[in-house]
């Protein structure tokens, strides 16, 4: 078969062709900048304050799980996972362990599937807060330093993190799911609490709507900024929101449902433009949505044991054979996944290769593209629109 | 490396003039307690937040803990702050920023290693790309140690803080903060050092025998009896072959083999039209590419296995994963023609395992610095390499 290779125009505009308007500047972004959400560096070639071309270059925080994980026996690695995404440390942890029970071919009892939903959709709400707030943070001025919005999403955070502090005993880096299931049962009154910190949040989305989404300075700088296309989030490899702001109706708790939402429906929420606006709407609905499927998750949590067999104590505990998977799913911020492969030939007790499959990486990778034209504040939104994290991307 | 503890004006500015002059310091000593007081109750924080525990330090200028009532707010710009708060694993790369904004900070400055990462390293101090605790390149004054840090702790360590300071500026004996032993505390783990001539030749083996002694009937699966609580270990059915891929390897590029638990192989000259075949097919999203080194032994050379992964979109959706096996000084063709999201992929692939993509457009370094040298995630490079004058 003859093979018919689309000439395509990579975002990198060659600057010797452009001629300048204005004066003509480099800036960097970063790496240390308080709206880079992390470490990371874009160089930006501008026309007075026209983007022309962007350049990210991310690795500022690879701190080398990878190599790490190799060295690490099966039970030792998940709390080390837990700090790639920061922000959601449960779906790492979760990601990592279904591609060790696809090996061992070990199926999570009913309870543990319902528990380690229900702790996938309180983080889900918690990433998305905190993404509001830094978000309005990151549009600055407008919002009136946008402290106002950020201190209010941070405390509704805190809620939640209370309750993983009350399950978990930490704040975050949980070390919660173990293969097999999960390692802490929901204690006497946690649920009630739950509920509380559920109504409590849902009370006051329409507070958090009507300081971004309604509210006129936040449409003024978010519409029509930074479009990004169906087509291109999907040759992008962009997943979880970014994907669903920009038309494309895919969600993997849907589409190629695990745990709970074999038994639980999610109504996927997506929008049409793909603007940094859409992006918004796209989460606050989400966040809507979670706390929905958290209600329902609570009341249906049925009996019984939450875990296959005792978790693991030993850090040899645990071989794993010869082979090689492939397991992920809707994390916050899209597709988290993990490829491992697991032996060289034989059983052992750690991973030969386990590469992790960032969704943030990818929706990083879309900058050159939504950049260009845009205005120097302009990129800070769109920047902060994609929600990437840096210890995810870097690793 | 060690830190050049440069001289420091802690010390009050007339602190000469007033020696010389007997009795202008009780002139002076209300006033420069006044002094003392607006420093300490005036920290003015800049967070040089990279990852975790840049987090809570956001939580703890939040609502719940509010770091603003001490006086304590965040600066960006490390020319209008008095603390700098390191928050955050430092990595090679990072480093030179850190050590360059900590020049830029006016004296009388302090540092703040928040979190056990920025102390020492913690989990990844071993490792080539990090740091081994920010003091080994700037003077620390007070650790906070924990992974992270709640907020109350990072509050507690700035109160330290202000205690210091006053101590300093009265001109008492301040006793240095010594590092948390986290060596004591905590048992790192062991990092096999691979191809390292170092290395005893037998560790390997010890290793390898301890392993297997503390768990000797180690068969492959969880090993615990069950007891009364935990449910039997159901199985799970095995995952079934995407039969649209096998039908299709099977039939158009002359596979043969399709083991349960890998991906199939396809040869490196018929990768690319397989990509193709697959995106019309519907397979419209990538996912991943996975390199794996496997070093010569006997009987095989020195080989890359590169899995690369597609899904298609929307309901039902499927994965597609195969892999390509080639000499590791040979290229693989890429997959940024087809597919604009294998660019940073294999950027990072090319990077940490060395894999040579033909027909990438731009195959440069992304995670290392430019003069890195070596490929960290071979299976001969040693986790441990050292990066001078860093680690």
């Amino acid at each position: 078969m003859e093979v018919t290779t689309p000439v395509r125009t990579l975002p990198y505009r060659k600057l010797e062709l452009y001629e300048p308007e204005g004066d003509m500047l480099t800036l960097q972004l970063g790496p240390q900048h308080p709206s880079t959400h992390g470490v990371l560096r874009i160089k930006l070639h501008l026309d007075g304050e026209k983007i022309i071309k962007a350049v990210p270059y991310p690795g500022y925080l690879h701190r080398g799980v990878e190599k790490l994980c190799e060295q690490l026996t099966y039970v030792q690695m998940i709390p080390i996972v837990d700090k790639d995404d920061y922000i959601a440390p449960m779906h790492n942890e979760q990601a990592l362990v279904m591609a060790f029970e696809k090996l061992l071919k070990i199926e999570v009892p009913r309870r543990g599937q319902w528990l380690r939903s229900l702790l996938s959709e309180l983080q889900r709400v918690a990433s998305h807060i905190f993404w509001l707030g830094t978000m309005s943070l990151d549009l600055g001025g407008a919002l009136g330093g946008g402290s106002t919005n950020f201190i209010y999403c941070l405390r509704e955070r805190e809620l939640i993190l209370d309750l993983f502090e009350e399950l978990t005993g930490s704040r975050f880096h949980y070390n919660t799911h173990c293969i097999g299931g999960n390692r802490h049962d929901i204690p006497a009154g946690w649920a009630a609490k739950v509920h509380d910190a559920v109504n409590l949040i849902r009370a006051r989305l329409p507070e958090y709507e009507a300081m971004s989404c309604n509210h006129r300075l936040f449409i003024e700088r978010m519409r029509g900024v930074g479009v990004l296309t169906g087509a291109l989030a999907l040759e992008l490899g962009i997943t979880g929101p970014n994907l669903r702001a920009s038309g494309v109706d895919h969600d993997l708790r849907r589409d190629a449902p695990y745990d709970a939402y074999r038994e639980i429906p999610v109504n996927v929420q997506t929008a049409k433009e793909g603007d940094c606006l859409a992006r918004t709407h796209v989460r606050l609905a989400e966040m809507r949505e979670s706390l929905r499927l958290i209600d329902l998750l609570i009341d249906g949590m049925p009996t019984g044991p939450i875990n296959s067999s005792r978790p693991a104590k030993q850090a040899n505990q645990i071989k794993i054979p010869s082979g090689q998977a492939y397991a992920s799913l809707e994390s916050p911020r899209g597709e988290l996944g993990t490829f491992v492969v697991a032996g060289n030939g034989e059983a052992n007790t750690s991973p030969y290769r386990l590469k992790i499959r960032p969704p943030s990486l990818h929706a990083l990778a879309a900058l050159p593209y939504l950049l260009v034209g845009h205005n120097v504040s302009d990129a800070v939104a769109i920047l902060g629109s994609l929600d990437p994290i840096m210890g995810e991307v870097d690793r | 490396m060690a830190v050049i503890e440069e001289p420091r004006s802690y010390f009050h500015p007339l602190y000469d003039v007033m020696l010389s002059t007997p009795g202008l310091s009780v002139g002076v000593a209300p006033l420069d307690r006044l002094l003392t007081w607006g420093l300490k109750n005036a920290l003015w924080v800049f967070p040089m937040a990279t990852s975790c525990c840049g987090i809570e330090l956001m939580a703890s200028a939040a609502a719940r803990v509010d770091l603003d009532r001490m006086g304590t707010i965040m600066r960006a710009s490390p020319r209008q702050s008095d603390v700098m708060v390191v928050a955050g694993t430092i990595t090679v790369k990072m480093a030179p920023r850190v050590r360059r904004l900590w020049d830029q900070m006016p004296e009388p400055k302090w540092c703040i290693a928040m979190g056990s990462c920025a102390i020492s390293g913690d989990f990844y101090r071993n490792l080539y790309p990090v740091v081994p605790g920010i003091d080994t390149f700037i003077p620390v004054d007070v650790y906070v140690p924990g992974c992270p840090p709640n907020p109350e702790a990072l509050m507690h360590g700035l109160m330290r803080l202000q205690e210091k300071i006053g101590l300093q500026r009265e001109g008492k004996l301040v006793p240095s903060e010594p590092r948390p032993d986290f060596d004591a505390m905590v048992r790192p783990p062991a990092l096999s050092r691979i191809g390292d001539a170092a290395r005893a030749a037998d560790l390997s083996d010890r290793q390898e025998q301890a392993a297997l002694t503390m768990c000797p009937d180690a068969a492959p699966g969880v090993v615990e009896d069950e007891e009364k609580g935990f449910a039997q270990p159901a199985t799970q059915a095995t995952p079934p072959l995407n039969t649209e891929l096998v039908e299709l390897l099977r039939d158009r590029f002359g596979v043969t083999e399709f083991p349960l638990n890998a991906p199939p192989v396809v040869s490196a000259d018929k990768h690319l039209e397989l990509a193709a075949t697959l995106q019309k097919m519907g397979y419209r999203q990538f996912l991943f590419v996975a390199a794996s080194h496997r070093p010569a032994k006997e009987g095989s050379e020195d080989l890359c296995e590169v899995a690369y992964g597609l899904r298609t979109v929307g309901a039902g959706t499927k994965e597609a994963i195969w892999q390509v096996r080639v000499p590791t000084n040979q290229t693989v063709p890429s997959l940024v023609p087809l597919f604009a999201g294998a660019d940073w992929q294999e950027r990072e692939q090319y990077d940490l395992v060395g894999v040579k993509f033909a027909g990438h457009p731009d195959l440069r370094r992304i995670m290392m610095s430019d003069d890195w040298v070596g490929h960290p995630l071979r299976r001969d490079y040693p986790a441990d390499k050292e990066c001078a004058p860093w680690r």
